[in-house]
């Protein structure tokens, strides 16, 4: 299916992917039921083509939204600014996404700055009368005050009810200032999972920003990630190739050449899914398709893959064999000290795929892990890229693999269920709970940590401060009580509430 | 970069130092054991405690914040038909799981734009006795100051109630600062409640660790009257209660910082409530007497520095902690006020009473204020201001560490957001908030000097 690049609104993730955000199991059965998008249903399903069986309740707990997914990406381009077509609250996220932005700078050594992202700050007549005048304003203001090489324009929940022009409004000023002003759509009701935010920002990139006559650089890797530290600049370089990281702490100019490349990889499917296609369908730059960079098996093709597609096969294995060589002695220790220890994974999709391999390098048990969305297929709909199926197939399977969005209430008997050791994690609002319940949390802010050889030894060693934290933990768990009721904390189910006789219900019968 | 002559205000804010109403869901999670609802889009509970309680000193959700609030997170359904069923739905959901004593739901814009009746559906569970109230707090109708006084009010109308019986006499109820919002609310609460107690009065905090939750709220009806400890904010609040219960009220516009203003404001409280006035004397004697002996040992620091210190200051923050900190830096450390920039919005009818504390900051002091809400404005004015012949110490948020870095002077981070501090249980207020305080500028001063 071709990725429409035509209108200015992109498709969100469930239409195009078929995406849930509830679901609970073994993770072989999800990747057998999620087949059916890889086109192989007939021989797996053993049924007609179906979509994924998402499982609803009537108690959700505060998410995250596509437009925050904006902030952090459109947000966080050096020589840009984003505008945030809302009332005042959306512009909250500045604060986050400003400390977030600083401190990635820092990581890669360059200027630290604050972010430039402006908020039209609409207000009750604005629901009235609409806020366009505001946000040309607010555009108007952004190139006074930065002269910027592109302007975003993020939507929000209000200007996508009220049905403000802002496409009409970017238009206009798109050809009065001779920059890429550019209409990200991502109002945060018209999304189920947060990740359409990311191919929002990717769409108007690929719309409006990337170079439409690519003079091919050979040397060039598009890296879509976020604000990680700098590791793909030294193991690409072992091929002779060059790093363009986008979308965050990246230059317009950085952005413009991503149709030159030579190829384009990512460091999680998740994120990198939408851009990485696009590339490849509208300008032919080829992604990479293979499991991804984690632990042996997956890091080995990918590198072997990027070799190949980039033309450097013969610089491949000499790495390879040597960073295997390299990090073995540490890895065998590693490996002894956290014998028997158990882990649990809870964080972005594919990324969690990912660090469930490394966990499984390093000799830690995985029994329970937890995605906050899950994508049958990336817009690639290559099998190489199937990344659950990787896990299963080579690490083995998760017995009890949960899709659930950032739901805390669930998160108890998650890892009531399993009793790890530790957590990973990467977004907010779930550590907190694991704490209280005496579990240490890694929290990964640096995304790259991971990934790669040297990752899997960066783990462990993560992995052995934080369970030093454990008495912490296990002192704050003796003296706290949770918000749920006891009621809630014996149950067994997470889903209960969802399931069709839930005690809600039920319950409420008797009553009526 | 224009001249501030060329750059006028537009509707433009960058580096927001305020956001939206339905943030006040801070103010109902404030209070112990009440958990917030809210009915909006998936990402506003998230956004709001993120950037108000997390990244703004590390102060973490506590029991019923952070990703503990319930969330209709709407969809296009709701949008389309309206989001009143998923409503009820979660309502009942949540009675069912959480721990709690009170659930104040809070709309967003979705809801207030397609006209979800909340309050019908929240009417269904009060009338069945279930403690529930809520607040329209819709995203463009206010910020999180105004959302503040739409949830107190609906706490007091709705789940506290009539009371027409006796009155305690020496028993106040405090309206003060914005939880969460400040940075330091939690230690500033414990100061101010540890002094008002000090001087013999029973203290209703009603936010914070040091309240004792909703039935300390059913006490409000009961005290003697309302104190309003800040320039504006809670005005609106202790007027309705005025008028609701015909309980009194005392407004002391100036958060007092240091032994000074302290003791001035406890025998201004002494006197409206009543009190003896021998022990309230004999309280601020034996405070005065601590306060001063750190004072002392400071003095050698003070007098004696060889490296420097700064002498001119900037604040740049909401009315609250502005006022209370010019008032604190000119009075009793005799630093020379450069620029004061009030940024959270205060209503209009209030500005002019804020801008006369001002002129009478000290006898022989007055200065000016500003009241701009858009960063970008806000450091022109700084950048254009004449500190004289040292580097200016700014009382800011994090949108200022770049700012002072350019200027060469000193950030101490006082309000949201405030990105680069932890701060637990650290008042800035009163006799000790004031000691705390002088710990941290001249901290700051003395690290960076070498």
């Amino acid at each position: 299916m071709k990725i429409n690049f035509k209108t200015p609104v992109v498709e969100s993730r469930e239409q195009r992917l078929g995406t849930i955000i509830s679901w609970d199991g073994k993770a072989s059965d999800l990747s057998k039921e999620s087949a059916y998008a890889r086109g192989s249903c007939e021989t797996t399903c053993g049924e007609k083509s179906r979509k994924l069986c998402e499982i609803e309740g009537p108690f959700t707990q505060g998410s995250v939204c596509s437009e925050q997914m904006v902030e952090c990406q459109a947000g966080h381009i050096r020589n840009a600014v984003l505008i945030q077509h809302s009332p005042i609250g959306c512009g909250a996220g500045q604060v986050i996404y400003n400390s977030i932005y600083r401190n990635g700078l820092a990581g890669r050594n360059l200027p630290v700055e604050n972010q430039h992202v402006i908020c039209t700050n609409l207000l009750e007549e604005d629901m009235v009368y609409g806020g366009v005048a505001k946000l040309e304003q607010s555009i108007r203001d952004a190139w006074e005050r930065y002269h910027p090489k592109a302007i975003f324009i993020a939507t929000s929940c209000a200007t996508g009810i009220i049905g403000d022009d802002v496409d009409g409004t970017a238009s206009q000023m798109e050809t009065e200032l001779k920059i890429p002003v550019i209409p990200l759509h991502c109002e945060g009701f018209k999304s189920k999972h947060w990740s359409t935010g990311f191919d929002a920002t990717q769409h108007g990139i690929i719309r409006q920003v990337v170079r439409k006559n690519p003079k091919k650089q050979e040397d060039l890797v598009n890296v879509i990630n976020l604000w990680g530290s700098d590791i793909f600049t030294p193991m690409l370089a072992e091929l002779g190739l060059r790093v363009n990281y986008v979308v965050d702490l990246a230059t317009v100019e950085d952005l413009e050449q991503l149709s030159e490349a030579a190829a384009t990889v990512g460091f999680c499917y998740t994120l990198s899914s939408y851009m990485a296609a696009g590339l490849e369908q509208e300008f032919g730059v080829p992604e990479i398709k293979a499991p991804q960079p984690y632990g042996f098996a997956g890091t080995d093709a990918w590198f072997r893959e990027l070799a190949r597609v980039t033309h450097r096969e013969e610089k491949a294995e000499a790495y390879i064999a040597k960073e295997h060589a390299r990090i073995a002695p540490r890895l065998t220790e590693l490996r002894t000290l956290l014998k028997g220890k158990k882990g649990y994974v809870a964080t972005g999709s594919a990324y969690a795929h990912g660090l469930i391999t490394v966990l499984r390098e390093l000799g830690v048990e995985v029994n329970g892990s937890l995605v906050f969305h899950h994508d049958p297929i990336y817009d690639s709909q290559d099998p190489r890229q199937d990344s659950l199926a990787h896990v299963v197939d080579n690490y083995g399977d998760v017995s009890h693999f949960t899709v659930s969005n950032r739901q805390q209430h669930q998160f108890y008997s998650l890892l009531k269920r399993v009793n790890p050791d530790f957590i990973l994690i990467r977004h907010n609002g779930l550590a907190p709970l694991a704490s209280r319940m005496g579990i240490p949390a890694a929290p990964l802010g640096d995304e790259h940590h991971s990934l790669g050889y040297q990752g899997i030894i960066n783990l462990g060693e993560s992995i052995l401060d934080i369970l030093a934290h454990k008495k912490f933990h296990q002192d704050l768990a003796s003296h706290t009580k949770l918000p749920y009721k006891q009621w809630w904390l014996d149950q067994e189910d997470p889903f209960i509430l969802a399931k069709e006789e839930n005690p809600l219900y039920t319950e409420g019968k008797k009553h009526a | 970069m224009p001249d501030i002559e060329e750059t006028k205000n537009t509707n433009s804010i960058q580096q927001i130092r305020y956001v939206c109403s339905i943030a006040a869901m801070h103010s109902a999670s404030a209070i112990p054991r009440v958990i917030p609802i809210v009915h909006c889009g998936p990402g506003c509970a998230d956004k709001q405690f993120m950037n108000v309680a997390f990244y703004n000193g590390f102060q973490g959700g506590g029991y019923g914040g952070g990703a503990v609030v319930p969330s209709t997170n709407s969809r296009e359904l709701d949008v389309v038909f309206g989001g009143e069923g998923r409503l009820r739905e979660l309502i009942k959901a949540s009675i069912k799981i959480l721990d709690t004593d009170l659930f104040v739901v809070l709309t967003g814009c979705i809801s207030d734009l397609v006209g979800d009746d909340v309050g019908s559906v929240v009417k269904e569970f009060q009338e069945q006795g279930v403690p529930i109230v809520y607040a329209e707090t819709g995203g463009f109708k206010g910020n999180n100051f105004t959302g503040h006084e739409l949830v107190t009010r609906a706490i007091i109308d709705q789940y506290v109630g009539e009371y027409d019986g006796p009155r305690q006499q020496a028993t106040v109820n405090l309206w003060s600062l914005l939880p969460y919002h400040n940075t330091f609310w939690r230690g500033d609460l414990t100061e101010i409640k540890r002094i008002l107690e000090g001087i013999g009065l029973k203290v209703n905090i009603l936010f914070g660790y040091e309240s004792k939750g909703v039935s300390e709220w059913k006490h409000i009806p009961k005290a003697q009257f309302n104190l309003v400890l800040s320039p504006w904010l809670g005005l609106q609040t202790a007027e309705h209660l005025e008028s609701k219960y015909e309980q009194p009220y005392l407004h002391v516009p100036v958060i007092p910082i240091g032994a000074q203003e302290t003791s001035s404001f406890l025998r201004k409280v002494a006197a409206f409530a009543g009190l003896d006035h021998a022990p309230v004397e004999e309280f601020i004697r034996q405070e005065e007497e601590t306060y001063y002996h750190y004072l002392e040992s400071f003095s050698d620091f003070y007098a004696e520095y060889w490296w420097g210190l700064p002498a001119k200051f900037a604040v740049v923050g909401d009315s609250a902690y502005n006022l209370a900190l010019t008032k604190f830096l000119v009075n009793q450390l005799g630093i020379i006020p450069g620029k004061q920039i009030i940024t959270e919005n205060p209503p209009e009818e209030y500005r002019e009473n804020i801008r006369e504390e001002y002129r009478k900051i000290a006898e022989d002091v007055a200065t000016d204020v500003e009241f701009e809400e858009d960063s970008y404005i806000i450091h022109q004015k700084i950048r254009q201001t004449n500190f004289g012949h040292k580097a200016p110490i700014i009382f800011g948020t994090t949108w200022e560490r770049d700012l002072a870095k350019e200027l060469k002077g000193a950030i101490v981070e006082v309000g949201f957001p405030a990105s680069y501090e932890l701060v637990l249980s650290r008042s800035y207020v009163g006799y000790r908030g004031a000691l705390a305080l002088l710990e941290k500028i001249y901290t700051t001063t003395v690290s960076a000097s070498a």
